[in-house]
């Protein structure tokens, strides 16, 4: 058998990653992968492929040798022929489908959690500084469980009553109205955002809605509502109980390391 | 030595994409507890601890979480009056039930976990421990195939067997009995809409509808159309045309009376035996036999309606325009084509989903508007717009709500900025009609319907019309469910609280609506959040000028290539 040429084999694997990136991890195993982030990889591959062939003038020659044939060997007519046929035809085709490519609108970047203002209020009135302000009940966790679940009940109910429509019954924010919202409504049960948040965060969050966030988090865009008009202070923290009870992730306390 | 480079270079590829790979990979679904834990945390809030459908959620709902106390199930692959499989009931928590607030377990459940709650929701009623016999299936033996013949049948028995009257006459659920129906518990509840597959309860296949009715919608007010409610149950397919070509007739002679009495009385035989089966009672042989004969017209007829049916809905919800669909609005030369113009039909919608307004009191948990289309045309000085929705109910504003004494009617809002923000990052006014940064919106209603007025807003409840009404053009009708609303106005005019267009320039663009039979008023509506809309441009000569020369050049390149290398050889040699 033949030995497939160091210029072939760089070839496959550069369309076989491309292939694996596009169709294998974003289609079979996950999402897709946004087309800039795969260009990204296949640059990165590309240029391992270059230091690879470059370390050694052997190789590199090795390497350029069946695109010396293919432009002069007479043995190569006919691939040559092809070949200068199909590379104008590609770069016409695709030329064309970049100019009379539609314009997209802008993408709004936004930071999902930008930085909470320095005092947590609640309706005006000043409760403490975002850092050392703590959920009133948290404590009954260990002093008082009876007291906790009770406190986590009504946290449950409120949430039933408000939330699930946008944040999910399984508050994986796949509520029924949540796909046609945008931004996405908060899936709690990311392990990216109970655990990495104080509860005077979320309280924050939840008593002023998506209007109270900073102009980095796109407050225009938001459905988040401003909870404070609706929930009572004990209210907002027993919400805050239920939602790490049920997806199991604890908040972070002040002091821990982000 | 080149064996190990190649393998070397394979292993750093193939590492790296591990990394990539581990980056991408999903979350797996994390276990949960058993049977009653299982329902008590998942599905309590909405069902009730005791199964009654009276969980803390329901208040808020229409539908109502299902009262398990009843053995009312809707969704059945099991004859009419019987309960359903533990299959019934593991798909329907598996799948969720569209178009209402069950949602599906698929994910946030394991398989385990879901048939744990089935063997617990059936606890609550005891019909499921004292029947002895499997409840019986609903045959899908005869399947007749989707074809254009089956589909004109069923178009037929769709009218006879009085689809109409609740489904409306091309099936948008706006037949004339719609507004006044309740279901078993009381409560208010809308034929479907037909026309939206993807809001069935029980899915959109032909088999689905198939059992939706012969099985019925149990607690429903729909019928089951099963055996004796049939038309004209017991007949052959030709003895059942003949007879309504003869009721059809102004009068009958003395001949065609006796033939259609023989009709009616093999039809009241039929009926006897099949309701003596429902009692349980053994059939004879050839009771037996009347009693299939007749099931399999029913059947057969079924099917047709099904075919029927389906063919009154896409095959798919279409993809919604959020992310990067937009509104696109075409350039045409010369005037703008009127509301009923065939060129509309040229233009695919935009399919804009909305959602019940739940951000600011009083909200709409219970949306009755599933989504608003829209088409646009522009040219060198207007912009003409043709909205379209479906709605059950035309309500004018004749009507007021009970409870607010306010007057209710149906009415549609477009919204976009007063100003168009600059730039990905520059603020856009709040998507609820706006706040620090007003916008600028048409506001449409059911009772003049010929009129759009200009409002300027700075928040929901803080809306004004303009004191100078620019000059748009409005047409509007309603017909069979759907509501279509035409707008035009000019590009740019000088009224600085309005919105000026320019081609290639995006603009955001919100809509709110409003169902007034489904007690829609002020902030209790549908919306959206901020979609985009744009004149777009008309495309540039340049796409016929660069990509030739691009590929000229690489000719040339080529040929230049192949001469510098040819040289260099010479040279070498
Ligand atoms: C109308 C839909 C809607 C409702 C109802 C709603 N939310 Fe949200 N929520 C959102 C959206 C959208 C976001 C994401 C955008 C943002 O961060 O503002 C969000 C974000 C959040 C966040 C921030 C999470 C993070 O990652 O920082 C919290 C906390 C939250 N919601 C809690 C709640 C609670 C508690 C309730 C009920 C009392 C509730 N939400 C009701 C739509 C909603
Ligand atoms: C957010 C509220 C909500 C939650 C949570 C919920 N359901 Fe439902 N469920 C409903 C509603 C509403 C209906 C009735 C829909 C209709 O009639 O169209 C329903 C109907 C049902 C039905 C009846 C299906 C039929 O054929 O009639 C079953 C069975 C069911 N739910 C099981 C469950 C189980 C099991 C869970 C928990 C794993 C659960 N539901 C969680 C709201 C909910
Ligand atoms: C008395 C009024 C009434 C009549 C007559 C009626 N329907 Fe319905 N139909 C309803 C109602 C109400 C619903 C909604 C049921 C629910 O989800 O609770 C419905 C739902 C449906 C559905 C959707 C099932 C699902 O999975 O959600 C189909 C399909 C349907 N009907 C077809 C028909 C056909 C075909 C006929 C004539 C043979 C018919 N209906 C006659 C009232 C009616």
């Amino acid at each position: 058998m033949k030995r497939l040429s160091l210029f072939t084999i760089c070839l496959i694997i550069l369309v076989g990653s491309w292939v694996f990136l596009r169709f294998v991890v974003g289609g079979v195993i996950s999402v897709p992968i946004p087309s800039s982030v795969i260009g990204m990889y296949m640059g990165l591959i590309i240029i391992a492929i270059l230091v690879h062939i470059s370390v050694e003038d052997s190789r590199f020659r090795e390497f350029l040798r069946p695109v010396h044939e293919t432009l002069i060997d007479d043995k190569r007519r006919i691939r040559r022929r092809v070949i200068a046929v199909l590379i104008p035809i590609f770069l016409l085709g695709y030329t064309y489908s970049i100019i009379a490519q539609r314009a997209n609108p802008p993408g709004s970047p936004r930071d999902a959690h930008p930085s909470p203002p320095l005092e947590l209020t609640y309706k005006d009135a000043v409760i403490g500084t975002m850092q050392d302000v703590v959920n009133p009940f948290r404590h009954y966790e260990k002093d008082d469980p009876e007291a906790f679940k009770a406190h986590v009940e009504n946290g449950r109910r409120v949430y039933h009553q408000n939330c699930f429509p946008c944040h999910g019954d399984h508050l994986d924010g796949q509520g029924h109205f949540a796909p046609y919202l945008q931004p996405l409504p908060a899936n709690f049960q990311d392990p990216g955002i109970i655990p990495n948040f104080q509860e005077s965060f979320f309280f924050w969050r939840i008593a002023k809605g998506g209007p109270g966030l900073p102009a980095a988090g796109t407050p225009w865009d938001s459905a988040m509502p401003i909870w404070e008009d609706y929930l009572t202070k004990d209210e907002i923290w027993d919400v805050i109980l239920f939602l790490s009870d049920y997806t199991g992730y604890q908040p972070r306390t002040f002091g821990e390391a982000h | 030595m080149r064996n190990r480079n190649v393998v070397s270079l394979l292993m750093l590829v193939l590492g790296m994409l591990c990394v990539l790979m581990l980056a991408h990979a999903q979350n797996a679904p994390e276990a949960s507890e058993k049977g009653k834990e299982v329902y008590e945390n998942s599905c309590a809030h909405c069902h009730g601890v005791e199964g009654r459908g009276d969980g803390s959620a329901a208040e808020n709902l229409l539908p109502k979480p299902r009262d398990f106390t009843r053995g009312l199930y809707k969704i059945r692959s099991t004859e009419s009056g019987q309960l359903p499989t533990d299959q019934d009931l593991f798909d329907i928590i598996t799948e969720g039930m569209p178009g209402s607030s069950m949602p599906p377990w698929d994910t946030a459940l394991s398989a385990d976990d879901r048939w744990e709650v089935v063997a617990y929701i059936k606890t609550f009623y005891d019909g499921f421990k004292e029947s002895e016999t499997p409840p019986r299936a609903i045959s899908l033996e005869d399947k007749i195939p989707y074809a254009e013949e089956s589909v004109e049948i069923g178009k037929g028995l769709y009218v006879d067997l009085g689809c109409v009257e609740c489904h409306g006459n091309v099936g948008r659920g706006d037949g004339t009995s719609a507004p006044t129906l309740t279901d078993e518990w009381g409560f208010q509840t809308w034929p479907a809409n037909l026309a939206q597959g993807w809001n069935y309860r029980g899915g959109a296949d032909t088999e689905d509808i198939f059992k939706r009715f012969i099985g019925g919608i149990a607690g429903s007010p729909m019928p089951a159309f099963e055996g004796d409610s049939f038309l004209h149950f017991g007949l052959t397919a030709e003895e059942s045309k003949r007879l309504s070509e003869l009721e059809n007739k102004d009068e009958m002679t003395e001949a065609e009376e006796e033939e259609s009495g023989k009709f009616y009385e093999k039809m009241d035989a039929a009926v006897d035996i099949a309701l003596n089966r429902a009692e349980g009672m053994e059939l004879s042989a050839a009771e037996q036999q009347t009693y299939d004969n007749a099931m399999k017209v029913v059947y057969e007829k079924s099917w047709h309606l099904a075919n029927y049916v389906k063919s009154l809905t896409p095959e798919k919800r279409p993809e919604s325009a959020i992310g990067n669909n937009v509104l696109r609005s075409q350039y045409v030369q010369g005037a703008l084509p009127p509301m009923d113009d065939a060129a509309w039909e040229t233009l695919q919608s935009g399919y804009f989903p909305v959602v019940g307004q739940v951000v600011i009191e009083p909200r709409q948990f219970n949306p009755t508007i599933d989504s608003v289309n829209v088409k646009s045309f522009y040219n060198d000085t207007e912009v003409a717009f043709l909205f379209t929705w479906d709605d059950r109910t035309q309500t004018i504003g004749d009507e007021t709500d009970e409870t607010t004494g306010k007057t209710l009617e149906d009415a549609l809002a477009i919204q976009f900025p007063v100003k168009v923000p600059q730039g990905p990052t520059a603020p856009k006014p709040y998507f609820l009609w706006g706040g620090r940064l007003p916008v600028y919106l048409w506001h449409w209603k059911a009772s003049a319907p010929e009129q759009v007025t200009e409002l300027t807003a700075k928040g929901i409840n803080n809306a004004e019309a303009q004191e100078a009404q620019g000059e748009l053009q409005t047409q509007s009708i309603y017909k069979d469910g759907q509501y279509k609303l035409w707008v035009k106005r000019a590009l740019k005019t000088d009224d600085k609280k309005d919105l000026q267009l320019e081609p290639g320039v995006f603009v955001p663009i919100a809509f709110s609506a409003w169902d007034g039979a489904n007690g829609d008023v002020d902030t209790k509506r549908v919306m959206s959040s901020w979609y985009a809309f744009v004149l777009e441009p008309v495309p540039s000569s340049k796409r016929f000028i660069y990509p030739p020369l691009i590929a000229i050049l690489s000719v040339g390149f080529l040929f230049g290539l192949r001469a510098f290398v040819q040289r260099r050889n010479s040279e070498e040699v």
